[in-house]
């Protein structure tokens, strides 16, 4: 079997991790408006699937921007007085809830308004205002309280994050409590569209709801593998939001989970579990103050429409049996100051040296599989039909030879995992397969560089 | 005239896979470090290997209809060259049960035979063991982020086992497709614990689904559950070389362990069309009153079930491979009526028929539209447990 592996950069990443980890500060990564103070406008607009399809919404815009799809992220600090000052612009009327806050009060600033059964629904041209006080930090959603099964199916529909008292971007928590502390966080709305609806709203046809059929499945606004692509593309102007986790072994990466739709979905994280620390902004503990004591790992979480979940993942790759930096000495790495070779010989002598019950402060290499050979041959070339992310070996932060065209989207050599819907037929555009509700996720190698 | 010979090509293709003449560039090779005396079974204890082949094969639903699959079948210890002949139409639903304990290593060697109902198709296949915790891309099987195993060669994923509970696996090459059509399996993970006596309310267990330390989830015999649901027209389209409709999946053929009642207590053979033996696993639960059944119920189906046990509470205690427990410590296993699982979700249940009267009792969806085998009534995702 030949070995092919070219590695480049891993003695780069050695030395970088150490530079760099001991100055890489925590990274918020949802984008959003910050508030307390919002301005937003419901208006109407185009959003576009990977499939090539176009779809029209109705969404929350950001004042007198266009409509976005999800809704604008709010995000507020614990205690805020929040107001929200909602603009009509739709053909229809409209209007706001807020599940889990309490308190909400609406005050009509113009135009006219009349009962609605959730809420008052504002009449096309009025403008209203919302105000509550966020008591209390999590995860949460806001949509349409007007018709809201046609609503939120058009669109209408966002998250609501709020930061817990004393929250120090540099040390961020979810709760305030550590067992809710994280380095990365991500935001992913999921939701579901039934394109016919949207074209009888369009077209001015009666349309039903009840025949209701999706054939779109969303995260963050965006079919795969749109989820992909950089917030803010001019090409998506109404989808700003994407949805692709990049983060390294040994960081808590916190995953704000909200059933935007009206199905509920069983979100799966290949590569590990994670751990479900809150629901419906509440974490899951016995008693206050008690932190996150009835959390319970989930390889699958289920996404109920209209609830949030707040998880918590982490990967390092620990009892993997081989080890997954390789092992060959033309390319040296060290965990805590061992080589590779030296790694092996200590495992000759002593297998049961505490050395290998240790874990490397840098990068979150786990010691016992340090120097350990990779366990099978791999075939050659042509048994593979390769993926787009494939690095061209097996082991973080080393490339290896890859057929002409093939590869490329992983040029860190990281390991990449799919974070998807495990209702398959959700992970298709309307046919095409694939798409809807999936992104991948990298673990990028100690020392690269993360930039949001 | 070109695309004429074109198609000569693609039968000749067939026809050497069919003879199972392995042409010099494809190559069927399972590894297993364990084996010493060459019969492709591991001798070390700590070792397990299994070889596995994606083909595919046909089934017959419980109301008589035969359906074309995707699937796995078990050819360990099957000498290399003589896998892609021996393993034509054979491929199993579900695919065969893999059970492993925590501690051994696991080297499993998937080789993809090819699909001969469909020698326009040369679609790669993979291994994607559902929830390994601390995966690696390399063996993770899912080919976007690594890749694909063609036609004719074999790739052996390796596993260290580390932690038990109720997995599942599956191929995740067009995952929707592959996945409707039949390519998943349970599989399980028996705790190091096995073997230790513990004592709990009074009886001594030494059976576990979990390291519970206290016996809390010792039973004494086990059971696995996999939902999943078959659309007729879907895998007709297949079988016809039509078009797929994923936009318009609509499973009508549930079933636990591939099969639909009353098949799910027949434990005898179901036959597909060509007179092999397909549905290999019955879902038929037999225990004595005052034994503790676990169920290991997996769901890899596109959609939401609800099970649930007419006349003996369910005490879940297990969920996604993991126990039932707080960090900290606190229990969180809970006594309910009904389990509800969506795709890609596994539950250890444990049936405690302690004072029960014997006779039979039902374990059946409460999604009671597929309590049918499509407009077959009386039939669908239910099976029974005989209480002696």
């Amino acid at each position: 079997m030949k070995k092919n592996w070219i590695k480049f950069g891993l003695l780069l990443v050695t030395v970088t991790a150490l530079l760099f980890m001991a100055s890489m500060p925590s990274r918020a990564a949802i984008q959003g408006l910050t508030g307390p103070n919002f301005s937003l406008t419901a208006k109407q607009d185009m959003i576009s699937t990977a499939d090539g399809g176009s779809i029209l919404i109705w969404g929350f815009a950001n004042g007198t921007g266009r409509a976005q799809y999800p809704a604008p992220t709010l995000i507020v600090n614990q205690g805020d007085n929040v107001t929200i000052d909602l603009t009509n612009q739709l053909p229809a009327p409209v209007s706001m809830v807020f599940p889990g806050q309490a308190a909400v009060t609406a005050t009509l600033t113009s135009g006219t308004w009349a009962d609605g059964s959730l809420t008052k629904d504002l009449n096309p041209g009025a403008v209203v205002r919302y105000t509550f006080t966020a008591q209390q930090p999590g995860t949460y959603t806001y949509h349409s309280g007007t018709n809201p099964d046609l609503q939120i199916e058009m669109g209408l529909v966002g998250a609501l994050i709020v930061r817990p008292s004393g929250f120090n971007p540099a040390s961020p928590t979810a709760y305030g409590h550590a067992d809710s502390a994280y380095n990365r966080e991500f935001l992913f709305v999921l939701s579901e569209m039934d394109p016919r609806i949207h074209e009888a709203i369009e077209f001015g046809d009666p349309y039903d709801t009840t025949t209701w059929w999706p054939v779109y499945w969303f995260i963050n606004g965006r079919t795969g593998p749109d989820t992909m692509s950089m917030p803010n593309v001019s090409w998506l102007p109404t989808q700003p939001y994407n949805i692709m986790p990049r983060f390294h072994p040994g960081e808590k990466v916190l995953l704000r989970i909200v059933g935007g739709g009206r199905d509920p979905h069983p979100y799966h994280t290949h590569g590990n579990h994670v751990r479900v620390i809150a629901r419906d902004g509440r974490l899951l503990q016995s008693a206050p103050g008690a932190g996150a004591d009835l959390s319970r790992m989930e390889f699958t979480v289920t996404s109920l429409p209209g609830g949030t979940i707040d998880a918590i993942f982490e990967w390092t790759g620990k009892g993997m049996g081989w080890d997954i930096y390789g092992t060959d000495t033309d390319f040296e790495h060290l965990c805590n100051a061992k080589s590779v070779a030296d790694a092996q010989a200590l495992r000759l002598i002593n297998p049961t040296d505490p050395y290998f019950t240790t874990q490397d402060s840098t990068t979150k290499e786990l010691c016992g599989d340090h120097g350990k050979p990779f366990p099978v041959t791999p075939p050659g070339q042509l048994a593979f039909t390769f993926g787009p992310f494939y690095s061209g070996s097996p082991y973080l932060g080393a490339g290896g030879s890859l057929p002409p065209g093939e590869g490329g989207l992983n040029p860190n050599a990281g390991f990449v995992f799919m974070w998807h819907s495990h209702n398959e037929n959700e992970i298709v555009n309307n046919n095409v397969f694939p798409g809807g509700m999936l992104t991948m996720v990298i673990v990028e190698p100690p020392g690269v560089e993360i930039m949001e | 005239m070109k695309k004429y010979l074109g198609f000569k090509v693609v039968l000749l293709m067939a026809f050497v896979f069919l003879i199972g003449v392995t042409p010099s560039w494809a190559e069927v090779f399972s590894q297993c470090p364990g084996d010493i005396n060459g019969d492709g079974i591991s001798d070390d204890p700590n070792i397990v290997c299994i070889h596995l082949a994606a083909g595919d094969g046909f089934v017959t639903m419980a109301d008589g209809y035969p359906l074309y699959m995707f699937g796995f079948s078990d050819v360990t210890g099957t000498p290399d060259d003589l896998v892609m002949g021996s393993t034509m139409f054979k491929a199993e639903f579900p695919a065969p049960t893999i059970t492993v304990k925590e501690g051994q290593k696991l080297y499993l060697s998937l080789s993809n035979v090819g699909m001969p109902n469909r020698p326009d198709l040369s679609d790669p296949h993979t291994i994607h063991w559902h929830g390994f915790p601390q995966a690696s891309t390399f063996f993770d099987g899912e080919p976007m982020a690594s890749f694909g195993v063609n036609m004719g060669f074999s790739l052996t994923y390796f596993y260290n086992v580390a932690e038990p509970g109720t997995y599942m696996y599956h191929c995740h090459v067009e995952a929707t497709e592959h996945m409707q059509m039949g390519m998943l399996a349970n599989l399980y993970v028996t705790p190091k614990q096995d073997g230790t006596p513990k004592t709990y309310n009074g009886k001594t267990y030494t059976k576990f689904a979990y390291n519970d330390t206290d016996g809390s989830t010792g039973y004494d015999v086990a059971y696995p559950i996999q939902i999943h649901a078959f659309d007729p027209e879907f895998h007709d389209a297949s079988r016809n070389v039509a078009p797929l409709n994923f936009a318009g999946i609509f499973d009508s053929y549930g079933m636990l362990n591939g099969r639909g009642y009353p098949d799910t207590v027949n434990t005898g053979f179901i036959l597909n069309e060509n007179g092999y033996p397909a549905q290999k696993m019955n879902s038929l639960i037999t225990a004595n009153v005052g034994q503790k059944i676990l169920l290991r119920i997996s769901n890899l189906s596109f959609d939401y079930y609800a099970l649930t046990v007419l006349g003996i509470p369910m005490k879940v205690v297990g969920k996604d491979a993991k126990l039932l427990r707080g960090p900290t410590g606190i229990d969180l296993s809970y006594i309910t009526n009904s389990i509800e699982l969506g795709g890609g979700e596994t539950a250890d249940v444990i049936l405690d028929t302690t004072g029960l009267a014997t006779g039979a009792y039902f374990l059946y969806t409460t999604n009671l539209n597929h309590l049918s085998n499509n407009t077959q009534e009386r039939g669908g995702m239910m099976t029974e447990i005989h209480l002696n």
